[in-house]
């Protein structure tokens, strides 16, 4: 890969500022494997692991909608005693960051614990899950509870820990405080809580009712929640949200991201859409005249 | 999503009714799957045992609680489809097809048999089951002239035993297979044609939940390849070394032993 893509974030190295987001494809080995080889995929971050498996919610846990895609996966994962064996198995050729979903912060940081022995680059904090009760959203909107939950798993972990949260009115507030717990990064956005009703059967389609809203719908969202987090954190964010296409990558790096991370548009175009945003970014940089990625992030706050 | 009234039931055979619906979507290529939402209950795949204009064949056996509230349902009722997903047959390679179906596998391989006789092509097909009460398709096959081939398990009709021991005879005078049923038949099949030199299409089974290649249910270790996206129909080359015949990931990602 050309050196102009090249992107660090805390101390992980990677070929290229795109990231596979949690939740796609993300839970086996293969498939995994298939990312890393098929695309210039920068990292992978894998489905989040919870201390039990999980099932996940019964299906439909998707539903499409006009300008986006709803999911209520459930957390559905083998629980994080599988994880020794999945990263025995992934190549090691990007950074493999593993994401935890918990409702406490002991439980976090025996996972995190865990995932780091197991052989984790860096950990991921989900703290923004929409959908599952105790697992996200609530937990990720108390400023003094993420911090405890961050200082928690930084006393344990060696590797970077990176905290992803949601839409909410406290997002920049929260994120400020896992800074200041030592966190080493921040992923924003997640999914947005919504529902869809199918109009001739009458009922909410997903089983759970309430799912995740993704895709362009909430691409703008995550600009500016990134644009902001950017005006008041020092440490490197990872913006994901709606990322189609080259153009909404730099957008959410000209707004303060240093990498980006991609889900939904996978649904849409497979996972060629991956090497497709990194051409693309390739190419605006040479042609609007940047020598590095770093020359863009949040470029757009400067006069 | 769209909406399929039924407009008719047809008792196949025990605990397998075909439902004919009426919607609008895109063609469904043989061995392709929908995804069918029952509401109050749960979206299941199943690959059509028929697609001619606005008609779709759905064959469903009742094996669970939304394939069982299926079988409640009447004509006017609804069921909510999006699709089709996934690879189908290859119906356009050359030769001679041999038709394998198990049990109510049987679905697509109908189907394909009956694109493979519009086409002009000769077309064995090949039906196991474990009584003569649950085949499916007999008459069908037949009125279609394909050659038809019957095992039960109980000897109740056709050769008694299973479909993999009487074809593994005749399998070398075909130059293609196409299969569905049960993950053991499926595997025995693919490692005859392999032997054979017998160019092979299998349609398989696994956890499928989102039907769109993202939540990676589906995937196949150590190759990643999904079911949803680039199955559900395989080449036998391409399952060659990986969990298919071996191993089976339940819904948390979990792998048991196929048995």
């Amino acid at each position: 890969m050309v050196a102009l893509l090249k992107t660090s974030i805390s101390n992980l190295k990677m070929r290229t500022p795109v990231l596979l987001a949690s939740g796609v494809l993300g839970s086996s080995y293969g498939t995994i494997n298939r990312v890393i080889e098929e695309t210039l995929v920068g990292a992978i971050v894998t489905k989040s692991f919870t201390k039990e498996p999980r099932n996940g919610y019964p299906t439909p846990i998707v539903a499409y909608v006009k300008s986006g895609l709803l999911n209520a996966v459930g957390l559905a994962n083998p629980g994080y005693k599988m994880l020794k064996e999945l990263l025995r198995n992934v190549s090691r050729n990007v950074p493999i960051i593993v994401s935890i979903a918990s409702s406490t912060p002991q439980e976090f940081a025996e996972i995190a614990e865990y995932a780091e022995e197991a052989g984790a680059n860096a950990v991921e904090l989900n703290l923004s899950c929409p959908h599952v009760k105790g697992h996200g959203l609530e937990v990720g909107q108390d400023p003094e509870y993420v911090g405890k939950i961050v200082e928690n798993v930084k006393s344990v972990s060696n590797i970077p820990v990176f905290v992803k949260l949601g839409y909410s009115d406290k997002v920049v507030e929260v994120a400020k405080r896992a800074e200041k717990a030592g966190a080493d990064a921040i992923v924003a956005i997640n999914t947005i809580r919504a529902m869809a009703i199918d109009v001739y059967a009458k009922k909410p389609i997903l089983s759970n009712t309430y799912g995740g809203l993704s895709g362009p719908a909430i691409h703008p969202i995550a600009v500016r929640i990134v644009y902001d987090l950017y005006k008041v954190i020092e440490i490197p964010i990872v913006g994901v949200g709606g990322v189609m296409d080259w153009k909404d990558a730099v957008e959410l790096m000209l707004a303060g991201a240093s990498a980006i991370a991609v889900a939904s548009a996978i649904a849409v175009k497979g996972l060629n859409v991956i090497n497709e945003i990194v051409e693309g970014i390739q190419k605006y940089l040479e042609n609007e005249g940047f020598g590095k990625i770093s020359d863009i992030v949040g470029l757009a706050h400067k006069n | 999503m769209r909406r399929g009234r039924i407009v008719k039931v047809i008792n196949e055979a025990e605990s397998i009714k075909s439902f004919i619906l009426k919607v609008n979507i895109d063609k469904v290529i043989p061995g392709q799957f929908v995804m069918v939402w029952v509401p109050g209950f749960e979206e299941i795949p199943l690959s059509p045992s028929l697609h001619e204009n606005s008609y779709l064949r759905l064959t469903v056996a009742a094996v669970g609680a939304t394939t069982e509230k299926i079988h409640e349902m009447n004509v006017g009722d609804s069921l909510y489809i999006r699709g089709p997903y996934g690879r189908g047959f290859n119906l356009n390679l050359r030769g001679k097809y041999l038709l394998v179906a198990g049990g109510y596998g049987a679905a697509p391989i109908i189907y394909a048999l009956k694109e493979l006789r519009e086409k002009g092509k000769s077309a064995t097909y090949a039906i196991g089951a474990k009584t003569s009460s649950k085949l499916l398709f007999v008459s069908e096959a037949r009125s279609i002239g394909a050659k038809v081939l019957i095992t039960t398990e109980d000897g109740s009709e056709g050769v008694k035993g299973l479909i993999t021991d009487v074809i593994k005879d005749i399998i070398e005078e075909y130059d293609n297979v196409l299969a569905c049923g049960p993950e053991k038949m499926l595997y025995k099949i693919m490692n005859m044609c392999l032997r054979a030199n017998v160019k092979c299409q299998l349609s398989i089974e696994r956890y499928i939940k989102c039907g769109l290649g993202i939540c990676g249910s589906c995937a196949l270790d150590p190759k990643g390849l999904l079911v949803c996206k680039d199955g559900p129909v395989f080449y036998a080359e391409e399952l060659i070394g990986t969990d298919f015949g071996k191993y089976y990931s339940l819904p948390s990602g979990a792998k048991i032993i196929v048995r």
